[in-house]
């Protein structure tokens, strides 16, 4: 009883009382900085009474305020509500430049198709500025290339605060081993209507593989 | 090319760019009467409403298909002798071998050109 009596409580009960009349769900710096709280209130009685313990009280304390730097270091928010939703922007950006190069060029390609080659000299001006709008909209490669470059940037940085969050927290390999979230909807359709999508170069079968299973 | 030329040829793809690559591929080729559809679904309508002498499909579209189609068309009785080749980005080894055992007469990987198309639409009518 004298022990609990040097425990001293007053900044548990502030802790608590702060928080007693929050609605948001509780998030991991909350339960750090509630062991962190605990922890000093602690100190006093621990420290008295065994030393080994203190010793581990301060390792753990140690811990404690390590994570929550690697955490901060991860940029959670810069992550989700910046770098994630522009990359975001420039895929669509992509897709929308590319659909577009692609359609100028094949309106291009159709307008030589029909072009009538009986006139010479009227064929020969359709060609040439057809051509000229082709070689305009492969201008696109370009830009695309510049914002793929973004992208790729992006991932890397995720990859690399990841990586390093990983490993700073000490995560062991049979830690990081669990049975997987559940599959969902549009996995499960992937999986049944066996849709991979296009593979990497030397990863899917030639077209003379498939040939030859059906020559 | 010892195809008929006048037959019906339904093209089914979910971008409407790849359709029009196809088609000029196509009419290239000879061919002018070309249909097309944007997945399994409306394929299978519009073959249900119009015999044709061709199908060429990809394979990665919603809500159905060109898997699925291809399953159900020869589950028909009346269709099931449709020829059918699947155009597609599905280049792994269980994709080929689930769309022959599903009765696909020929099997093209994108990205392909017109000779492609064409070697194997003159092979699928030598058979």
């Amino acid at each position: 009883m004298e022990a609990l009596e040097k425990i001293d409580l007053q900044n548990v009960i502030e802790f608590l009382e702060e928080n007693r009349n929050r609605t948001s769900e509780v998030s991991l710096n909350d339960v750090m900085r509630l062991a962190e709280v605990m922890a000093d209130s602690l100190s006093e009685v621990v420290m008295e009474t065994k030393p080994d313990i203190t010793e581990e009280m301060m390792a753990i304390a140690f811990e404690i305020a390590r994570m929550k730097q690697e955490i901060k270091k991860l940029r959670v928010s810069d992550m989700k509500h910046s770098r994630i939703p522009e990359a975001g922007q420039e895929l669509d950006a992509i897709v929308n430049a590319t659909e577009e190069a692609t359609n100028t060029i094949m309106e291009a390609a159709e307008s030589i198709m029909a072009a009538d080659p009986s006139d010479i000299e009227a064929y020969q001006q359709t060609v040439n500025a057809q051509v000229m709008e082709i070689f305009e909209a492969c201008a696109f490669q370009d830009i695309t290339g510049q914002r793929i470059s973004r992208v790729i940037s992006t991932l890397n940085f995720i990859d690399d605060r990841v990586s390093e969050f990983i490993e700073q927290v000490r995560l062991r390999p049979e830690e990081e081993v669990d049975e997987g979230p559940e599959e969902t909807a549009e996995e499960k359709r992937a999986r049944e209507l066996i849709l991979h999508g296009p593979q990497l170069d030397g990863q899917g079968v030639s077209q003379d593989d498939i040939d030859k299973l059906f020559g | 090319m010892a195809v008929d030329l006048q037959m019906p040829i339904l093209v089914v793809d979910d971008y409407k760019t790849m359709i029009r690559i196809i088609r000029n591929l196509l009419k290239q080729l000879g061919f002018n009467d070309i249909d097309d559809a944007a997945d399994g679904q409306e394929a299978y309508e519009k073959m249900k409403q119009r015999r044709y002498g061709l199908v060429i499909s990809d394979w990665n579209m919603e809500p159905v298909t060109g898997y699925e189609l291809l399953k159900q068309v020869r589950q028909d009785p009346a269709l099931c002798k449709t020829p059918f080749i699947m155009v597609t980005a599905e280049s792994k080894t269980e994709n080929v071998i689930a769309a022959k055992k599903a009765g696909v007469n020929n099997y093209i990987v994108k990205p392909f050109n017109a000779q492609t198309l064409k070697g194997k639409i003159e092979a699928v009518f030598a058979d």
